[in-house]
């Protein structure tokens, strides 16, 4: 991670920080490249008209594009998106499509140098625009994240509130987070259920009911569960494990915090309840309860008992469907539903009796910072504690009149007959629920002047570092140093991501970029058939998420190569996955790195997790894999198919012969062809790996053909060779990655004004070899992320709506 | 907050299901109501529940082969049998606003985005959401303060997790049919345990009933305090901001205005019970997920906490698979049939399942009593898809039925429009019947016709 003391930053900054040069660098500074001296008619009109003008013509118009109608330099620069577009697919080798005749490489390399070239002088005489960001509201995560740090509070309250709504694949795009009614319920229900535990009253918690039983997913085999439970206070407390489903002899463990406190024989009898109690003393705080289940031999009791049930339980079955025979058929299926294999149900505690009084958590400490004796609460300390929690909440400086307004709050609270504790509630519950917390908001000198560009002021910048790297508020050492004013120099701004990416907490950038863009949070919720995939259960889901997560870690932690993610020759297995990846030697339940050479494996596209969600339930799906490598390591995402055409491949129905023979036949339809030629090569590559990621040779009895030509006529046998050609793509790839990670950074889409930091960003990588330190500096010393401005003030909303509402007599 | 049993007689029990909220606004209301004042207001559906599927239908085995009364029910239907005479299947309505019109391809995040608006979505991946107002919310604005809850949006499916939602549309578009506003989507709760909460309250405000008034004054206060951060914060900023707190304004407004009801209704001791034990969480099976948000739907009818709900049985788009009745295979790669009768076959089967979560609803609806006839008399549900074949995407000739409210509404039938006509048309006459007269809304100025005596 030494290369984040590295002292090259963007020009964009070095100009901030000397003030005043906005219009960018003057035009002398680039006129010595070599092709500027050549023209628009010189370069471009001669490659359009050889290679391209045949069908995009002004009277073709083939796709609905004629490049004839540009002249000269000024009509392409007003089209930038479009030839962006132009240059990209040309460069790609997609255009000219395959059986026209193809440009030579090096005309090919002149006409689109030179015409990025000419992007890049125009950027250099354009105005910086920054862009500006909405304001925010916290996310689901940001939310948990900014209450645990804020209070060392380590429930999460936010599990119940809506799911957020995506934008361009992030979660934390301020534009898409609104505030519904239910969600502002829940914010107060939550503000109260954590002052509730922030400080806690001085009554001895009475013993209560805690439950937990899972609702268990078919792939799931039931044999193990485990749980954090919070113990209120220290006392005596009965943990009970039930078992359900079938009668069958097993061994059952049941442990607190990993160290076993019951063993208990699961027996093969009729209408006994199979539950398994124990009474034990407990600490306060939290503990992790688990219980694991074992085969057993069975007694010879028990085998004449399971003899017998069986014989019942058969006749029970036959005088069902004598009964209604018309319903046999759903008789059948009832009994297979209800009569699933012995699985852990659930736990219940009942508890604390005899209990001792709480001691004082962490999160009082952080309340009441005056420090007094609890019970000993001086009304004065009140605004000194709120004064303090409220600028950590609101993360900048508070006004007088902002405390002044809590304690009011508070006062009104202890009139109405409230202790000082609980009054104080009441005002942590007004800091949490108010649109100062709930909001990141910055502030612009002039909000409605969209040309008003300027730095962002330290403490938003810290904000926008915090919720970048932790996903969640800036802890003290980084407000000080907003305070101090320092943040915007740019070795103090590098000192403070290196020792935020050290930082545990980074962990949430891991699990919510990563788990974003390669679409990991789905393999929560995918249901791989189990009877086509019964190797699939839920620690091989969680296995192959952790193996994804270690991986894309290490590329951070280590600040590797981004190349590394496509093809990087390593990874991190336990022995359950190494097994599924028919890799020898890796034996327990830790994950370890693993050295891939010699395997069938490297990268992220080649991990179980990527490929079994872009599989279908029940089968691969070429379409979704080639779909998915365009969107995420490509930047170029495919159209979806034209209404009434229909998916090629979406029905995930039963097909006859392989995979490819099906797709194969449809791409015959020449209105597929020219997306699915672009898609489908790519997921081909990836058909050696069955739905759920394991390796095979064969599909459908039929030896796999994993070979595929791209677009520009470059052709591969298997997933290694793609992933060869894909890294040797390295610009492509690094824009790609710099855009997501941009966006998720920002917290908003990317438009037209930040094309040249992205492309700042990718030189720079280029230069660092491609190490994701260059990555995360390259961004946060861009002028999107360090700078603001306002907006025009349009009203467009306001009368968009009153006009959907329509009139109402 | 909580309210247990030993704190409130059976009688209160028996006046919070119904009686003990008095209906000011209804009352006002009356002289509005013009043919549907002739109904005894009791039995006037003053209700409504609009409830979507996803990915269109099979419409092969849904649409009746004849017109008007005691038609035969399609396969899709069947389970609709005992309650036929409840029922209206209304064939060839049209959601325009679904239609590409120059945005193409995108048609399920325009397909759920204007089911309920009327209103042609615009294309965005997030920086500027904007559809139209929903039936449901512009009912909500107009009646919604007389009950807690101005309206109650459920789902059985999570927002989307990772990825993209539909080719260049913000997933709110996918997620949600009830928008508060042009750019606020109301997102459906997943979780059966939380809808208990919202309807029953949360143990954390557990307590003796004089803790509990102490405790809303204090909310109301905290409250006041953010509503008035809320103006002071927005005096310097820009109009995205001022327009992204004014939701935040409003949805602090609403949650004011519940507690002031939920005060009202602890000092009047006429708090609902709950008639089910709080739910443990979300069910894995979606028939026992969907009937047990049905039930939680039903009972907030009943004790009129609710008036006005929107349900989607699964999110625009949605490929959950239903293994349960044999069908591994993704919804929405299904729909995508090529008109392969096997997999035709396969959506009418996850249609009819749908379905029967649905028959389970209205026969649960109809045995409840609520005053001089049932509570589905005094509900109109509507159910339907903002896409009729998931394999052309076509917004027009749409599945839609609509129940109950039979005393309004000549039930029992199926009509047949012209394929031209509206869906919001029938929101227009759904808003009459309820009492909420309205000159047009979305992309409609008329009612729809033959639905019964009131047009």
């Amino acid at each position: 991670m030494h290369r984040f003391a590295r002292s090259g930053f963007v020009p964009s900054v070095i100009c901030l920080v000397a003030g005043g040069c906005l219009l960018g660098r003057s035009p002398q500074t680039s006129q010595s490249s070599a092709g500027v001296s050549l023209s628009y008619d010189q370069v471009v009109t001669p490659f359009v008209q050889q290679n391209c003008a045949g069908c995009h013509n002004e009277k073709l118009k083939t796709a609905g594009l004629a490049l004839t109608k540009y002249h000269d330099l000024p009509s392409l620069l007003r089209d930038r998106d479009f030839w962006e577009k132009v240059v990209h697919r040309v460069r790609a080798g997609e255009m000219p499509p395959k059986g026209m005749p193809r440009p030579k490489p090096e005309a090919i390399a002149a006409v689109t140098d030179w015409i990025e070239q000419q992007f890049a002088e125009a950027d250099q005489h354009t105005a910086i625009d920054p862009g500006r960001l909405t304001a925010h509201r916290l996310n689901r995560v940001e939310y948990n994240n900014t209450v645990r740090d804020l209070l060392a509070i380590h429930f999460k309250p936010a599990a119940d509130f809506p799911a957020d709504d995506s934008g361009y694949g992030f979660d934390n795009i301020g534009d898409v987070l609104s505030v519904s009614p239910v969600l502002m319920e829940k914010y107060l229900n939550a503000a109260t259920a954590i002052a509730n535990r922030a400080i806690p009253g001085d009554a001895i918690p009475g013993p209560t009911r805690m439950r937990y039983s899972p609702e268990h997913s078919p792939n799931d085999d039931g044999m193990a569960l485990e749980n954090r439970f919070d113990f209120p206070a220290e006392g005596d407390y009965d943990i009970k494990v039930s078992v359900s489903g079938r009668k069958e002899p097993f061994r059952l463990h049941l442990s607190l915090d990993g160290k076993e406190i019951k063993t208990a024989d699961v027996l093969v009898q009729k209408d006994k309840p199979r539950s398994y109690e124990v009474r034990l003393h407990v600490l306060y705080g939290e503990h992790v309860l688990s219980s694991t289940m074992e085969p057993r031999t069975p007694s010879p009791q028990e085998v004449a008992n399971a003899h017998r049930l069986k014989v019942e339980e058969e006749a029970d079955f036959r005088k069902a469907i004598a009964k209604h025979p018309e319903d046999a058929k759903e008789i059948a299926r009832q009994r297979a539903v209800s009569n699933p294999p012995t699985f852990i149900d659930a736990f219940e505690i009942h508890g604390p009796y005899n209990a001792l009084r709480p001691p004082l958590p962490e999160s009082y400490r952080r309340v009441f910072v005056c420090g007094h004796s609890p019970g000993q609460h001086n009304a004065a300390c009140a605004r000194l504690d709120l004064g303090h929690l409220a600028r950590f909440a609101f993360r900048r400086p508070v006004t007088t009149d902002e405390v002044s307004r809590l304690v009011d709050l508070v006062a009104k609270g202890q009139n109405d007959g409230m202790t000082f504790e609980q009054a104080m509630r009441t005002g942590l519950e007004a800091i949490l629920v108010s649109p100062n917390f709930l909001f990141r908001i910055e502030r612009d000198p002039k909000p409605d002047d969209p040309t008003a560009v300027h730095p962002v002021n330290d403490y938003e910048l810290a904000s926008r570092l915090s919720y970048f790297l932790w996903s969640s508020m800036p802890d003290d050492p980084l407000l000080d140093t907003a305070a101090a004013g320092h943040l915007h120099d740019p070795n103090v701004l590098s000192a403070q991501v290196h020792r935020m990416l050290k930082d545990p907490k980074s962990d949430a950038f891991v699990t919510n970029f990563f788990g974003q863009w390669l679409e990991l949070r789905n393999l929560d919720s995918v249901q791989p058939d189990p009877d086509d995939f019964p190797a699939f259960n839920a620690q091989l889901r969680l296995a192959m998420y952790t193996e994804t997560k270690l991986f894309v870690e290490s590329i951070v932690r280590e600040d590797r190569s981004i190349i590394d993610l496509l093809n990087g020759k390593y990874t991190f297995l336990n022995e359950k996955l190494a097994k599924f990846y028919g890799i020898p030697g890796v034996i327990g339940n830790q994950f370890r790195r693993v050295e891939l050479d010699g395997t069938q494996r490297s990268g992220v596209l080649t991990q179980a997790s990527v490929l079994t969600v872009t599989s279908y339930p029940n089968r691969t799906s070429p379409v979704l894999r080639g779909k998915w490598i365009l969107e995420n390591v490509l930047n170029a995402p495919p159209p979806p198919p034209p209404p009434g055409v229909g998916s090629i491949d979406a029905a995930g129905g039963p097909l006859a012969g392989t995979m490819r023979q099906q797709m194969e036949k449809h791409r015959a339809n020449p209105t597929c062809a020219s997306c699915h030629m672009r898609m489908d090569p790519l997921g081909f590559a990836l058909e050696n790996y069955n739905a759920v990621g394991r390796w095979r040779t064969e599909d459908a009895g039929q030896p796999v053909d994993a070979s595929g030509t791209l677009p520009d006529g470059k052709s591969f046998r298997g997933s290694a060779e793609l992933k060869g050609l894909l890294a040797g793509n390295r610009e492509a790839f690094a824009e790609c990655l710099t855009e997501k990670l941009m966006t998720y950074a920002l917290g908003r889409g990317l438009e037209g004004y930040d094309r040249p930091a992205v492309k700042q960003i990718v030189r720079d990588l280029s230069a660092n070899n491609y190490r994701f330190s260059a990555l995360i500096s390259g961004i946060v010393n861009s002028a999107p992320f360090q700078m603001g401005r306002g907006e025009e003030a349009t009203e467009v909303t306001a009368s968009q709506v009153t006009k959907n509402i329509g009139g109402v007599k | 907050m909580i309210v247990t049993r030993k704190h409130v007689s059976r009688r209160t029990l028996l006046r919070g299901l119904g009686a003990a909220v008095a209906l000011p606004v209804l009352d006002a209301m009356t002289p509005a109501l013009t043919a549907a004042a002739a109904v005894s207001q009791k039995i006037a559906p003053k209700r409504m529940v609009f409830v979507y599927v996803p990915n269109g239908i099979d419409m092969r085995n849904w649409t009746p082969a004849t017109e008007g009364q005691a038609f035969q029910l399609p396969k899709i239907l069947s389970s609709l049998a005992p309650v036929q005479d409840d029922v209206l299947v209304l064939s060839g309505l049209m959601d325009h606003g679904g239609m590409a019109l120059g945005d193409g391809p995108g048609d399920h995040a325009r397909a759920s985005a204007s089911f309920l608006t009327g209103v042609h979505p615009k294309k965005t991946a997030g920086s500027d959401i904007s559809v139209g107002i929903s039936v449901d919310q512009l009912a909500a604005q107009k009646v919604g303060t007389a009950t807690r809850l101005a309206s109650l949006e459920l789902g059985c499916e999570d927002g989307h997790l990772a990825g993209n939602c539909d080719s260049g549309y913000a997933c709110a578009y996918v997620n949600s049919i009830s928008w508060r506003s042009a750019t606020v989507p109301n997102p459906p709760e997943i979780n059966p345990r939380s809808v208990f909460e919202r309807l029953f309250g949360n143990e954390e405000n557990a307590g003796d009933p004089a803790a509990r008034e102490r405790n809303a004054r204090a909310r109301e206060s905290i409250l006041d305090l953010v509503a008035d951060d809320t103006h002071r914060l927005q005096a310097g900023l820009g109009q995205t901001d001022r327009r992204k707190l004014d939701e935040y304004f409003t949805a602090v407004r609403e949650v004011e205005r519940q507690v002031e009801m939920m005060e009202k209704q602890i000092a009047a001791n006429s708090v609902a019970l709950p008639p089910m034990a709080k739910p443990d969480g979300v069910p894995i099976e979606f028939a026992a997920h969907a009937r047990l948000m049905f039930d939680l739907l039903a009972i907030a009818l009943q004790t009129d906490t609710t008036r006005i709900s929107t349900f989607m049985l699964a999110r625009e788009g949605s490929n959950r698979s239903y293994r349960e009745i044999g069908i591994p295979e993704g919804h929405h790669g299904l729909s995508h049939h090529r008109n392969d009768p096997v997999l035709m076959d396969k959506v009418a089967a996850i249609n009819r399942h749908h379905m029967d979560q649905f028959a389970y609803f209205l026969n649960k609806l109809k045995k409840t009593q609520d005053g001089d006839g049932s509570l589905l008399d005094s509900t109109t549900v509507l159910y339907g898809s903002g896409i009729s074949d998931g394999n052309r995407h076509n917004h027009d000739n749409l599945p839609v039925l609509l129940a109950g409210g039979s005393h309004v509404f000549k039930t029992g039938r199926h009509v047949r429009y012209s394929q031209k006509e509206p869906v919001s048309s029938l929101y227009l006459s759904i808003l009459d019947a309820a009492g909420i007269p309205t000159d047009r809304f979305g992309d409609s100025q008329s009612r729809l016709q033959f639905l019964g005596d009131l047009t």
